[in-house]
């Protein structure tokens, strides 16, 4: 019987072999930490620095694994920023009132409820899902500050949590999180009906439709998933920042930046390594370049972010080296 | 074999103000291979997805095995053992090929919400065993696969419903030859296990030689029914069309007919894991056909002469202005014209008009000063290349999708034609489209030969690029492995015997 690809070429399938290309970036990550070690002159490695940075991966972790659903359906969601913030102000707000049920339950309830709602505009709308993901960030917004003072503000607004309610940020909770988060994931994308089938409608609706795939439900599935892991985010984003502030007029869709560049770049290296395992890896490469830079002197903002962009581009590059599809 | 398994009467199915199927009276025996032909356009396709639970039916009786049927969806026919290849529908690529076989049936394969992917993967390496069907990776996306692998996992997916009556739209023309010989061994297999199978393409000669009874359609309404032993090709294609079409469409002459000018001359062409050491000359005024199994690296020589895909080797050279081609931009420039084989997905732009599809690679001679360009002129353009064409629309405003395979195509050749061209590279080009088209593209091709215009024929059926190339050059695995001229011993056995 004759194969429709050669797979005679050994070479190739070593260099497409995901195992090998996922020590190989683990090997090229230490190399980085430590030039980065060097440059810092010893600061970027000592333990508290290292621990800040695992810390600062986890919030944007979970928004990344959320976003990776979205996507994978083919959806593009603005409001998640707006939902984060307002998942952080109730996680502030019902923690403050009722202790550690409050920030869980707050956090979790109004992320997931608010990312479900989306979808349910998206899915029987048929609104495009980024004009209506605007609107909704708008709405979220006013909310947000309307729920911390009581009336409409241009003001910027901030939601502070008590000190003893922040263990979901440090060590080791936030890590046990991570992991628990990380197998929740990738079993949910790769091995659970749900999952593949979210996948087959972002590649081929119709195909999807034809294998009677029920679309809708589908997508409701996405709001419900995406949406847990945006309000866990927001619980851990609460718990490390321990303050969050919002100011109407789509001021929240900062919030995604970080995320969207983890995605932005596992997508880049999805091609070698699963996306879930390429989200956590890309959070770190990010935050350990902020990281530098912040030890550097570089001032946050506008000339770190020109930085991270330059990194992407360059990370990409290197992603994309020696990848070759099959001719269509 | 005297049993219905499939009986349709009176069928009836509009789509808007369009009658696509009229008053269909169609039945299917247990066991029986039955052939569907007609133009593009008259109806095969809607008749199939209704039968397959794509579409409801607006009037009319199903009936499988004397009980009434009426499929709500897909998964409704495949319960009732009906499965179907769709012409165009393709795969998820996002997913492993070993998901998309069982895409929308993964249920089987989950314990307490998770998918078992091994035992998933086993059952369609099963499949695949069961039916003898090419090896795919199952475990890699099926994204960056050929055409031909992604209409075998296709396959492979209807057969693994296990199907009484399989419906195949049009399949055999993204095969090559060696599968498309596969696919026959298959149809015989399921006749010899009492399944039934009915067969969509347009290639006349192939629909007799591999079905029981051939029932042919023109404008939504059955005209005819007959038995393929009884038949002739001729017989068919005047039922097709409602008028005399005369047999043969390709060259009569048996000699090369080209100027000694060379156009193209392509040296030691490289591309990592596709094709080695590939090289020939292509002159003015010739046909220069290609042809191999199905990893023999054909369709890649296309894609690396025009630049779409990166060269790690060799040279192409467009001898006329003494340039060596590196990119697309550079052969679109210099008078080269490449029409590739996925039409939908890599030729036209589904989603626009005709008037933009035909005036896109036209713009920058359209462009007047300061780079503007005037709606008139484009309009022109693509009026008079729709009307050269014979394109079948409502107006030249009309998106692409909404034409029929033929007309997708001659919009997909037309586009080109209103250029100066010096070369001209054909991919598969009578892929999907009845006999009056592909009578009509061969008609051009010769024009064109005429013109003294150079075209290189890829092509996956070799009558076609034995009836019209003057040279040919046979490929496998990747390489040259043979040169045959027209006068020499041009035969479908002896281009046989290099292939294999």
């Amino acid at each position: 019987m004759q194969p429709l690809q050669s797979t005679q070429d050994s070479i190739k399938k070593i260099n497409q072999n995901p195992l090998i290309f996922f020590l190989m970036l683990i090997a090229i990550i230490a190399a980085f930490a430590v030039f980065f070690n060097f440059v810092t002159g010893g600061d970027f490695l000592e333990r508290t620095n290292v621990t800040v940075i695992i810390s600062h991966i986890v919030w944007p972790t979970f928004v990344a694994w959320g976003i990776c659903f979205l996507f994978a359906c083919g959806y593009t969601d603005l409001s998640i920023g707006a939902i984060i913030v307002l998942g952080s102000f109730a996680t502030c707000i019902f923690g403050n009132w009722y202790g550690y049920p409050g920030v869980i339950l707050g956090g979790l309830i109004v992320g997931t409820l608010l990312t479900f709602l989306n979808f349910n505009v998206f899915a029987f709308t048929e609104i495009p899902s980024w004009i209506a993901g605007i609107s909704l960030a708008m709405i979220y917004e006013a909310v947000a500050v309307f729920l911390k003072v009581g009336k409409s503000t241009a003001d910027l607004i901030y939601a502070e949590i008590d000190k003893s309610l922040r263990i979901l940020g440090r060590l080791p909770w936030s890590i046990i999180l991570l992991a628990a988060g990380f197998v929740a994931a990738y079993i949910i994308y790769n091995r659970t009906t749900v999952g593949l089938n979210i996948r087959a409608i972002g590649g081929n609706k119709e195909v999807a439709k034809a294998l009677g795939i029920n679309i809708v439900k589908t997508l409701l599935w996405v709001g419900l998933i995406s949406g847990i892991f945006i309000g866990i985010a927001s619980i851990v984003q609460e718990s490390v920042a321990g303050r969050t502030t919002v100011r109407t007029g789509l001021t929240s869709i900062y919030v995604v930046f970080q995320p969207l560049a983890i995605v932005l770049l596992a997508q880049i290296l999805q091609k070698r390594i699963n996306i879930i395992i390429a989200v956590p890896i890309c959070a770190v490469l990010i935050y350990a370049v902020f990281n530098l830079l912040t030890i550097l002197g570089v001032p946050s903002g506008t000339l770190q972010e020109a930085f991270l962009g330059a990194f992407l581009i360059l990370f990409g590059i290197i992603g994309q080296r020696g990848y070759k599809g099959v001719v269509k | 074999m005297s049993e219905n398994i499939l009986e349709i009467k009176g069928l009836n199915k509009y789509f808007g103000t369009t009658h696509a199927n009229k008053n269909i009276d169609f039945s299917v025996k247990k066991g029986e291979i039955k052939g569907l032909i007609g133009e593009n356009g008259s109806g095969k396709s809607t008749l199939l997805s209704q039968i397959a639970g794509l579409y409801p039916r607006d009037s009319g009786r199903m009936l499988l095995n004397g009980r009434e049927y009426d499929p709500q969806s897909p998964i409704d026919a495949n319960n009732c053992g009906i499965s179907m290849v769709m012409q165009e529908l393709g795969v998820v690529g996002t997913l492993p090929a070993g998901v998309n076989i069982f895409l929308g049936r993964t249920g089987q394969f989950t314990r307490n919400g998770i998918v078992n992917l091994k035992a998933l993967n086993k059952a369609a390496a099963e499949q695949f065993a069961k039916w003898d069907l090419p090896k795919v990776p199952l475990n890699e996306l099926t994204d960056g696969m050929m055409i031909e692998t992604r209409k075998i996992i296709e396959l492979a997916r209807a057969l693994s419903v296990d199907p009484q009556l399989l419906l195949l739209d049009e399949i055999t023309q993204s095969l090559s030859m060696n599968n498309r010989n596969r696919l026959y061994d298959l149809l015989k297999r399921l006749k010899a296990m009492g399944r039934s199978v009915i067969v969509i393409t347009h290639d006349v000669e192939e629909l007799i030689q591999i079905t029981d009874s051939i029932t042919v359609l023109r404008d939504g309404a059955v005209v005819g029914e007959v038995l393929s032993a009884k038949t002739s090709p001729d017989e068919i294609k005047r039922m097709m069309v409602g008028r005399e079409i005369s047999g043969e469409y390709y060259r009569a002459d048996m000699k090369p007919d080209y100027r000694d000018k060379v156009v193209l001359s392509v040296k030691n062409l490289l591309v990592e894991n596709e094709i080695e050491d590939v090289s020939f000359d292509v002159h003015e005024g010739e046909i220069l056909g290609l042809c191999g199994l199905s990893d023999s690296g054909i369709h890649a020589v296309g894609k690396a002469i025009y630049g779409l895909t990166r060269r790690s080797g060799g040279t192409v050279h467009l001898v006329a202005k003494g340039l060596d081609i590196k990119n697309s931009t550079m052969a679109l420039k210099n008078n080269m014209a490449y029409v590739p084989k996925d039409r939908d997905n890599e030729a036209l732009m589904i989603n626009a008009s005709i008037l933009d599809n035909l005036s896109l690679p036209s713009l920058s001679e359209l462009q007047g000063k300061f780079g503007y360009i005037a709606p008139r002129k484009t309009k022109r353009l693509a009026s008079d290349m729709t009307k050269k064409l014979s394109i079948k629309c409502t107006d030249i405003n009309q998106t692409v999708n909404t034409l029929s395979g033929g007309n997708k195509q001659k919009v997909n050749l037309g586009r080109w034609l209103a250029k100066d061209l010096k070369l001209l590279i054909l991919d598969c080009p009578t892929r999907g489209v009845d006999v009056g088209v592909k009578a009509y593209i061969y008609s051009l091709m010769k024009e064109l030969k005429k013109e003294g215009i150079a075209i290189i024929l890829i092509s996956d059926e070799l009558p076609e690029v034995l009836g019209m190339a003057d040279r040919l050059i046979v490929m496998k695995g990747g390489r040259v492995a043979g040169i045959i001229r027209r006068d020499e011993d041009f035969t479908e056995h002896s281009v046989i015997g290099v292939m294999i």
